[in-house]
């Protein structure tokens, strides 16, 4: 606790009562949309709530809002500002989902309502939540196709919906008219018209209690007061500069080669800059992300190692966030985004992760899996349904490993940790799809001394389905989920057609738009995360409890851990590790480790071809990045993916 | 003669017994140490403590932490999980969330059974309820055996969607306690048939769990009691504001896991209608934290949201109680930014707060109250002294001289902040659900809810406060004010224009058959039944539904559409009649009438002048500053009494505040009764 030394000009209990009050205001809207909000996106926990100055400065932003919008809220409110200037009134209330003014993708919409007392404009409520199709080539509106965003959805700039009270119904039906499902987008419409309606009311009370003079100075000190909050933690630390890159993992057009995403951070003093520069031009599939997204990566990385610090504009003050022009992290219009939450946004929170594990290494996370999106949309012809269906679904996955903690299973993307998956039964109920399995996948968490948490599988057949595509939004197929301070990658992203049968398919990680039929069958990973620390520092009694319950196979704790067991009776889980052989084993790793790393990728080829190594141990033991597709190395990917490799593991291996 | 009902809370640390003497209308009250390692002890000690023999006993009603303490500390029987094949991961995976958003360290509690005792089998039955696979029964032949192999003392069985058709759950069951005789079984199907397979997944395991510990826990409780004297049945509170006979207990394990704190909840809408209020907000508040709830015309809100540990929700209905981390004991603290706040973190009851001067270092709202007068440096009848001076420095040090306030100022502050954070948990459940407090009564107990209650209903614009007349024990009175309680419900999803009233009916009727037949189990006889029907809907299109009550026999729908679009207008500010509407779900509160005591109605003795203990300086800011304050004894002031504040009562196990201006009358049952003025009045 330190003394204070800044002077505020509201007493203490003034000051805390109206920002809890704040808070509250907030996270009261967040909780009436999820109670009657149309969009399952939006149920499931992808939206947010903020309430922004007359200035459109974030006062308070929500305590359970998806890390994804962190950051842009007041992009929005101030594009409404520079839009409508003296134009706006009480009663009126304003859409907006353009990426390319501070949104994130067009399935995000923010209704903004201007707040007024006494005819002066105090203030802005505004929620922001995922519908669940905005029209486009595709349903889900994910067309991972497009190069722009013309065939991706209805682009909605700053338009007002209510006007001095006003519903302007030919605008809102304009609007919807061009999205599937448009009853349930008025719905959403009006459910988030209707909270931030009772966060203004809210408003108002309180400056009927302590008077707008007050309430108007707590907006302004809560953002100071955020603000010193984080400067006096920024300021503890060292000063310097740390720089990493992470990777998409191609530009379609492109082919082989992964797409750079370079972060430089500086503490300076009080203060953090972020600079991207470096990172690759803008691609040619909807990966790339927009300046309001790559700055909501910068704010949700560095909030991580904060988590106590609340969210406001005071926040953003700290940060000093370059982002180059027409780059894949600044993307222009009209190139398409809407996939940058798969796409740059992660790759960029991930970047940040791994410099601030440098810094404050008793926080330290490796590398989590990747956001991943499956969409099929079609006829469904089931027995009393004749109707067009969305079968639109996300995974959780693995974590990385932590500080003397292994890292999460099965958690929700760092996009939002917040959002749930979906149960199968609702699933069953609304579309033609039986699931057919939604497990964790046997070693699929990075090894190191302390694991990746373990990916996710599902998968499912498809039944009475007519006039079917399915699209898939992911990545991480080539850039695979890395480990830190020696640890091992995980496993590869990417979906499969009729795995196992004679038809089988790999996907990729990116499509749209494929064809399937009745009786095709699906399935796809979520990666697990990377490891933390050498992996042959494992303590072999969690290797071979592990092994007991599933999360490692006995073959791969032996290659991954060099850690060796005998199953005795595994109906009763009696298995033995082998302390002779695994130290035979662990010597034998670290004598050849360096060398399987650097060695030449047709070597690395023919070895696979001849069946002598797996998928898995062409990533673990080679860093060799291979095309699923074709069973081929990759040799651009391959030569940029072990030059990380060496810098984040084989630099910490002290053998 | 038996001639005693008792009611017993066991807590965490003490063990309350609550006795009424059926034939004098009285009440005493023991406090005892709570014995977690054997539960029974305390509570036979506490009955001891009481003066009552077993056989004088005719009705025993408790509130336990058994089920909590198992879960918490996964104390628990080696429990498998049996599901479909595919499907064995469905509660590691949960719906994937994390409750701390930010912080990458906090990690969600791990299952309650590990992953090497999930098992598999193949079976399949789709969303209709048509059987695409059989049971394998080779399979479960050989998994039961290899559970046998394990020593599997309980067993779960989850498969999908069984909510629709638990053929193939119950055919598992049946070979289980074929190979495995004696051993638990429960099956989802039969324990919450409700769609969601984590949700269901989760309810029942939590049952499987606690099944086997709760049991003997019940068994053992039952032969002691039995032994002593004892003849009757021994009821358990659970979650849902009722209780349950031993009999049902194994079949509705889970709902037992959080059973004391509905117990306050219970007691708290009790004493309002008692005192003729309809809608109520309870507010018990303790060393730690504070557990708020709400009644509205005359019903306590009811969840279905919630867990012991977060990701593991339990499906049955539950009282809604808002806790949070608000208490006597709650630190204030000026953080990094320079902001005064006031708890979660809480000197508890060891080191306590400064004044206590068992080694705490930082300020509690205990120390501000003691600096402020309200509180006496002479506790329980003058067992405890607090030290005044060791609360004066440590605020002055740690929060005065940074905000460069006076010692009263800052004692202030901190209360004055502690009371906004508890106002904040009082509009989380009434004004962000759509009540409105200025119609409701705040019933203050625990510790420390008088001490800070009409402040709190003044911030609130809440015009009456009641304090119950034994606010530390209010809780156990609540194990004595219920009925035998059980709630049937499935999940029904239909568009309320194909649904048929006659369908509806007969869809009920089928969920009170088995309703009654629970009760009648339990021995309740069938003009004690009462049976409540709910209907959850939803606008079509919409995530979340609302439930609304329905009459016993529904002739039309457009009484229960209404009654839903008012709900909606109410809860969420809109509604739109316009709409399409379908039913999500139904439910039957099944209610066993067991008799209730009628609590002693006082004659007035002594005066209030007689009841002046001194007179003391106490700080009103309202006042501007202190202000010469009687303090009374509470025992001995006279029922039917009226004073207007500043005023202090005292008592062994609380002291009610009454700030300038606010009318307390004491009612015939000695309940305090606050008349709070509006501002400006």
């Amino acid at each position: 606790m330190s003394q204070v030394t800044y002077k505020s000009k509201l007493d203490p209990v003034t000051f805390e009562v109206l920002k809890n009050a704040f808070v509250n205001l907030v996270d009261q809207m967040s909780e009436q949309i999820l109670r009657t909000c149309y969009s399952f996106v939006i149920y499931n926990r992808d939206f947010s709530s903020a309430f922004c100055d007359a200035q459109g400065n974030t006062v308070m932003q929500g305590t359970q809002d998806i890390s994804v919008h962190v950051g842009t809220l007041h992009l929005t409110a101030k594009a409404v500002i520079e839009d409508f200037g003296d134009d706006i009134h009480p009663g009126d209330v304003f859409i907006v989902n353009d990426p390319y003014r501070g949104g994130t993708h067009f399935c995000d919409v923010s209704i903004i309502r201007p707040i007024f007392y006494e005819d002066e404009l105090i203030a802005f409520m505004q929620t922001k939540g995922h519908w669940a199709d905005m029209g486009g080539s595709v349903p889900g509106s994910f067309d991972v196709q497009s190069q722009d965003h013309y065939g991706e959805g209805v682009r909605i700039p700053p338009v007002r919906i209510w006007s001095k009270g006003q519903y302007l119904a030919d605008v809102a039906n304009l609007l919807v008219s061009n999205m599937r499902l448009p009853e349930e987008r008025l719905g959403d419409l009006r459910a988030q018209a209707e909270a931030t309606q009772v966060a203004g009311n809210q408003l108002l009370q309180l400056i009927e209690k302590y008077g707008k003079e007050t309430v108007l100075i707590a907006f302004e000190e809560v953002q100071d007061y955020v603000e010193r909050l984080a400067k006096a933690k920024i300021s503890k630390l060292p000063n310097g500069t740390w720089e990493t890159v992470d990777y998409i993992d191609m530009d379609p057009e492109l082919g082989d080669g992964l797409i750079p995403i370079r972060v430089k951070m500086t503490i300076e003093d009080d203060m953090i800059h972020y600079d991207l520069g470096g990172s690759h031009s803008y691609i040619s599939c909807f990966l790339n992300a927009g300046y309001g997204a790559s700055f909501s990566a910068v704010v949700a990385g560095t909030k991580t190692f904060f988590p106590e610090v609340p969210l406001n504009s005071g926040f953003y003050r700290t940060l000093k966030v370059d982002l180059p022009e027409d780059s894949v992290v600044n993307a222009p219009h009209p190139i398409a985004v809407t996939g940058f939450c798969s796409g740059a946004y992660e790759k960029i929170m991930n970047a940040i992760f791994e410099l601030w594990s440098e810094i404050l290494p008793e926080r330290a996370l490796a590398c989590s899996f990747n956001l991943e999106y499956l969409l099929i949309g079609g006829w469904d012809r089931r027995p009393g349904y004749d109707n067009y269906f969305m079968w639109y679904d996300w995974m959780a996955g693995g974590h990385g490993g932590r500080n003397q903690k292994d890292g999460a299973n099965a958690l929700s993307p760092v996009f939002g940790v917040g959002l749930s998956v979906q149960p199968c039964e609702g699933q069953e109920r609304l579309s033609p799809v039986i699931t057919t399995h939604h497990q964790i996948i046997t070693d699929s968490g990075g090894p190191g001394q302390f694991r990746g948490g373990c990916g996710v599988e599902k998968g499912g057949i498809l039944t009475k389905i007519d006039r079917t595509v399915m699209s898939y939004c992911c990545d991480r197929s080539r850039s695979i989920t890395w480990g830190i301070f020696g640890g091992l990658p995980s496993n590869p992203h990417g979906a499969w057609l009729n795995k196992g049968k004679e038809e089988e398919q790999f996907l990729g990680s990116i499509f749209s738009g494929v064809k399937v039929k009745e009786g095709d069958s699906f399935t796809r990973p979520s990666a697990g995360g990377g490891g933390l620390g050498d992996p042959l520092k494992r303590d072999p009694q969690a290797v071979l409890e592990d092994v007991i319950d599933g999360y490692v196979s006995i073959e791969r704790a032996r290659k991954d851990y060099g850690v060796v067991i005998w199953a005795i009776d595994p109906e009763i889980d009696q298995y033995e590790i082998d302390e002779e052989a695994t130290a035979k084993e662990r010597e034998y790793i670290r004598q050849n480790r360096k060398q399987w790393l650097m060695t030449p990728i047709e070597e690395v080829q023919s070895l696979y071809d001849q069946g002598e190594i797996d998928s898995l141990d062409m990533i673990r033991r080679y860093g060799v990045v291979l095309d699923a597709q074709t069973g081929k190395i990759l040799p651009k990917s391959t030569e940029q993916y072990r030059e990380s490799m060496y810098k984040r593991t084989l630099k910490y291996w002290q053998d | 003669m038996s001639k005693y009902q008792l009611a017993v809370d066991v807590g965490g640390t003490f063990t309350d017994v609550f006795v009424f003497d059926s034939q004098t209308n009285k009440i005493s009250v023991v406090k005892v140490s709570s014995t977690p390692h054997n539960p029974a002890e305390g509570i036979l000690t506490g009955v001891a403590q009481a003066k009552v023999n077993m056989e004088d006993i005719h009705f025993f009603s408790h509130g336990t932490t058994v089920g909590l303490n198992a879960l918490i500390t996964r104390n628990l029987p080696k429990t498998a999980l049996i599901t479909t094949k595919g499907f064995r991961d469905v509660p590691e995976i949960r719906r994937g969330t994390r409750l701390e958003l930010w912080d990458a360290y906090a990690d969600v509690a791990p299952p309650y059974i590990r992953r090497r005792d999930r098992f598999e089998v193949e079976e399949r039955v789709d969303y209709n309820g048509n059987v695409l696979a059989p049971l394998n029964e080779q399979e479960a032949y050989e998994l039961a055996r290899i559970l046998k192999r394990r020593g599997i003392e309980s067993v779960a069985i989850s498969f999908i969607n069984a909510y629709t058709n638990g053929v193939n759950e119950l055919r598992m069951k049946e070979i289980i306690q074929q190979e495995l005789p004696g051993v638990y079984v429960c099956t989802s199907s039969e324990t919450l048939p409700e769609i969601f397979e984590h949700e269901r997944t989760s309810t029942t395991i939590i049952n499987a769990v606690l099944g086997p510990i709760l049991n003997s826990y019940i068994d053992q409780l039952t032969n002691e009691m039995k032994s002593k004297g004892y003849k009757g049945d021994v009821l358990v509170l659970h979650s849902g504001g009722g209780v349950m006979t031993s009999e049902t207990v194994p079949k509705y394990a889970a709902r037992v896991s959080s059973s004391g704190i509905a117990a306050g909840a219970i007691a708290g809408s009790y004493i309002a209608k008692l005192c003729g209020y309809q809608n109520s907000i309870g507010l018990d508040m303790g060393g730690t934290s504070t557990d708020i709830s709400l009644m509205y015309n005359g019903d306590l809100r009811i969840t279905k949201d919630w867990y012991v540990e977060y990701g593991y929700p339990i499906g049955f209905p539950s009282i809604e109680i808002q806790t949070i981390g608000a208490g006597g004991g709650s630190l204030a603290w000026i953080d990094e930014g320079g902001s005064l706040r006031n708890g979660p973190q809480s000197a508890g009851a060891d080191p306590g707060p400064v004044c206590y001067e068992k080694g705490g270092t930082e300020p509690t709202n205990t120390d501000a109250n003691v600096l402020l007068g309200r509180l006496n440096t002479k506790l329980l009848k003058g067992e405890m002294t607090l030290n005044k001076e060791a609360a004066r420095q440590v605020i002055r040090e740690k929060i005065g001289k940074p905000f460069q306030l006076s010692d009263e100022e800052a004692a202030n502050a901190i209360i004055k902040v502690a009371n906004a954070n508890m106002c904040d948990a009082l509009r989380l459940i009434s004004i962000r659900r759509g009540y409105d407090p200025r119609d409701f009564a705040l019933v203050a107990f625990g510790g420390a809810g008088a001490l800070h209650g009409a402040h709190l209903a003044k911030e609130m614009e809440i015009p009456t406060v009641i304090v119950p007349p034994f606010p530390g024990i209010t809780s156990a009175m609540g194990c004595l004010l219920v009925d035998v309680r059980h709630d049937i419900s499935k999940t029904y999803l239909k568009n309320v224009d194909d649904v048929t009233i006659d369908e509806l009916n007969e869809e009920f009727a089928k969920m009170e058959l088995e309703a009654c037949e629970l009760l009648r189990e339990e021995g309740i006889a069938d003009e004690d039944m009462n049976l409540i029907r709910y209907i959850d809907m939803r606008y079509v299109g919409q995530w979340r539904s609302l439930e609304v009550s329905a009459a016993r026999s529904i002739q039309t729908l457009d009484e229960i559409l209404e009654r839903f679009h008012q709900e909606h207008q109410r809860e969420f500010a809109f509604s739109d009649r316009t709409q399409g509407v379908e039913i999500y779900g139904l439910r039957i509160a099944a209610i066993g009438v067991v008799p209730k005591p009628e609590l002693h109605k006082y004659e007035p003795e002594g005066t209030l002048e007689e009841a002046l203990i001194e007179y003391r300086d106490v700080y009103f800011e309202e006042a501007g500053g202190f202000v010469k304050t009687p303090i009374y004894d509470r025992e001995k002031v006279p029922v039917l009494t009226e004073f207007v504040g500043p005023a202090i009562v005292e008592q062994m196990d609380s002291t009610t505040v009454v700030p300038p201006e606010v009318r307390v009358k004491v009612d015939e049952y000695r309940n305090m009764i606050m008349t709070i003025p509006k501002e400006g009045e």
